[in-house]
């Protein structure tokens, strides 16, 4: 392989003898970080193989025999199946909402830019610097007042409104020529026309990325998913593992299995999109 | 546009203006019974808890300063060194942010377990050490929160690094290597320098970040031991959705913390101007 070094340490010192200690001794780092880094998930696995007698008293880090029968046996008793689907729902929702509304709202906040446009892009940038948690008390209460609580509804046009997004989804559509769009329109295209059939084609890799951390985002969010659909049979695994973990209805071996249950499908996601989410985190620059 | 800007209105705008109408009123329930002025404000500074959280809350953001901003940094310099395996590298250390917030403090919640079955507990049972009370311990609740929530966070914020790191033009390397200027030099006269402005502004996004810290000590810890690692965030949570529903003093609440946080963000835009007039 004919790599050259990149970081502070180049090539024409890695000859010296102090410099291949020190190489030496970054990679241990390296190592003890990747073991930091997985060691809790390689444990929270195995735990889910032990039973409750064991996973109170034990103390070995494996358990006394690998049976996926109590891993099976967990899944049917808690019926997660159910909010497996549940989950996927509001994914599907909260994915629609997340490219259409707030790409139509960067569209115009980057290509028609009507009147009146410039407050809207101060307002989504002080979105983007406050909170969305100091908003949810009030934005419980309109929930219930609106009798919108109980569905997914809420939690899908709650995706709809994401300012980061806007930022994202604005930069590259600025960043798109405007040759294309012009020409579209002596074309006679609609400006509907022209977001559906120019700017959205061109637009699949900023797409792509978007939906990503929409799944994983309506995946993981657990606070306002749990006020709406607490009580109902629309609870998504996340609300379970929540309403597990406060009110301790659940003995804690099945606990941990449920806690792996609910990392299985992120970690599936990661390794298929590994590579768009470790090169786009930096051009995007947020983490989850 | 316009489904965007009704339901970033609904969603975003109307809430955060409620809260501060909201704070001005007694609550009961979700109705708005009568205007009471300041008195959410007097009655939740009189509160011991509000004043613990708020304590807190700035003992949260001191420790991720130290840990949480630092651990990146170092991540991205390491990880940055290697030839071989560093896209391997680079994706363990971001895997564990893809993991639901919630699932991984469950999951830390008995890895900090004060028992002798507790893993770290486990772990220092080999070196014949503990077994340690961790997370009832009160002032060692909350740098092992922040530890935890590094763990989550680090890889990702570390990819940002890494990519400013690869954008240091080599030739400066080169041209230092020149003058005589050995490892720790260069870290010291050309790294460091080129990624300060990067440095500084994920800084501002990681207080903002921190000072919102909830459902870490709401799962691991439930805010206590004794109030210890109750936050701002938490306290307006737990007003709020915990069986008594005061709804009104949880904005009050909401609004002192975004008081706060824009104190901050005004701090950071002032700094940089100041930087880049003196520049």
């Amino acid at each position: 392989m004919n790599k050259t070094r990149t970081g502070i340490i180049r090539d024409y010192d890695a000859s010296r003898l102090s410099v291949k200690i020190a190489l030496v001794i970054v990679y241990i780092l390296c190592g003890l970080i990747v073991l930091v880094a997985m060691f809790p998930i390689y444990w929270v696995i195995m735990a889910g193989f032990m039973n409750l007698r064991e996973f109170m008293s034990s103390t070995n880090i494996h358990p006394e025999a690998f049976e996926l029968a109590r891993y099976t046996q967990t899944w049917r008793q808690l019926g997660i199946m159910r909010n497996y689907l549940n989950s996927l729902y509001l994914i599907l929702g909260s994915v629609f909402f997340a490219l259409v509304s707030n790409g139509l709202l960067a569209y115009g906040l980057s290509i028609l830019k009507p009147k009146g446009w410039g407050i809207i892009h101060k307002l989504v940038m002080v979105s983007l610097l406050i909170p969305t948690t100091l908003a949810l008390v009030p934005l419980f209460m309109s929930l219930t007042r609106f009798g919108l609580v109980g569905f997914f509804t809420p939690l899908w046009m709650a995706a709809g409104a994401n300012a980061f997004y806007v930022v994202v989804f604005r930069q590259f559509f600025l960043s798109l020529p405007s040759s294309l769009i012009d020409a579209g329109r002596i074309d006679g295209c609609t400006q509907m026309g022209i977001f559906m059939r120019i700017v959205m084609p061109l637009s699949k890799p900023i797409c792509v990325v978007i939906t990503i951390f929409t799944v994983n985002g309506a995946w993981s969010d657990f606070l306002l998913p749990f006020l709406v659909l607490r009580g109902t049979p629309w609870q998504t695994v996340m609300v379970r593992l929540f309403e597990f973990s406060t009110q301790q209805t659940i003995n804690h071996d099945d606990l941990m299995r449920a806690v792996v249950f609910s990392m299985i499908p992120p970690i599936i996601l990661f390794f298929f999109f590994q590579k768009k989410l470790t090169e786009n985190i930096v051009s995007v620059g947020i983490k989850g | 546009m316009l489904p965007g800007i009704a339901l970033f209105t609904f969603f975003l705008w109307v809430p955060l203006l409620q809260s501060v109408r909201m704070s001005f009123y007694r609550t009961v329930n979700i109705e708005l019974v009568e205007f009471v002025g300041l008195q959410n404000y007097i009655s939740i500074f009189g509160r011991q808890e509000f004043q613990q959280a708020l304590r807190n809350t700035f003992v949260y953001t001191g420790w991720s300063l130290l840990i949480g901003f630092l651990v990146p940094i170092f991540l991205a310099l390491v990880i940055g060194e290697t030839l071989r395996g560093r896209g391997f590298f680079r994706t363990a250390a971001y895997l564990p942010n893809i993991l639901p917030g919630l699932a991984a403090m469950i999951l830390f919640s008995r890895f900090f377990s004060a028992e002798p079955t507790g893993v770290i507990n486990i772990i220092m049972s080999w070196i014949d050490r503990g077994p340690f009370t961790f997370l009832t311990e009160t002032n060692m609740v909350i740098p092992i929160i922040v530890l935890v929530s590094t763990w989550r966070g680090a890889g990702a914020t570390a990819l940002i690094y890494m990519a400013g790191l690869a954008g240091i033009n080599p030739e400066l390397y080169e041209a230092a290597t020149i003058d005589g200027a050995g490892i720790f030099r260069r870290i010291r006269h050309i790294t460091i320098p080129a990624i300060f402005n990067l440095g500084s502004t994920l800084l501002i996004l990681q207080i903002i970040a921190v000072f919102q810290i909830m459902y870490e000590p709401m799962v691991l810890t439930a805010g206590g031991p004794d109030n210890a690692s109750l936050s701002l965030m938490l306290y307006m949570w737990n007003l709020a959705f915990s069986g008594v529903m005061d709804m009104g003093r949880a904005s009050a609440v909401a609004v002192i913390t975004a008081l706060i946080l824009l104190c901050f963000t005004a701090l950071y835009s002032f700094v940089n101007k100041r930087r880049t007039e003196w520049e």
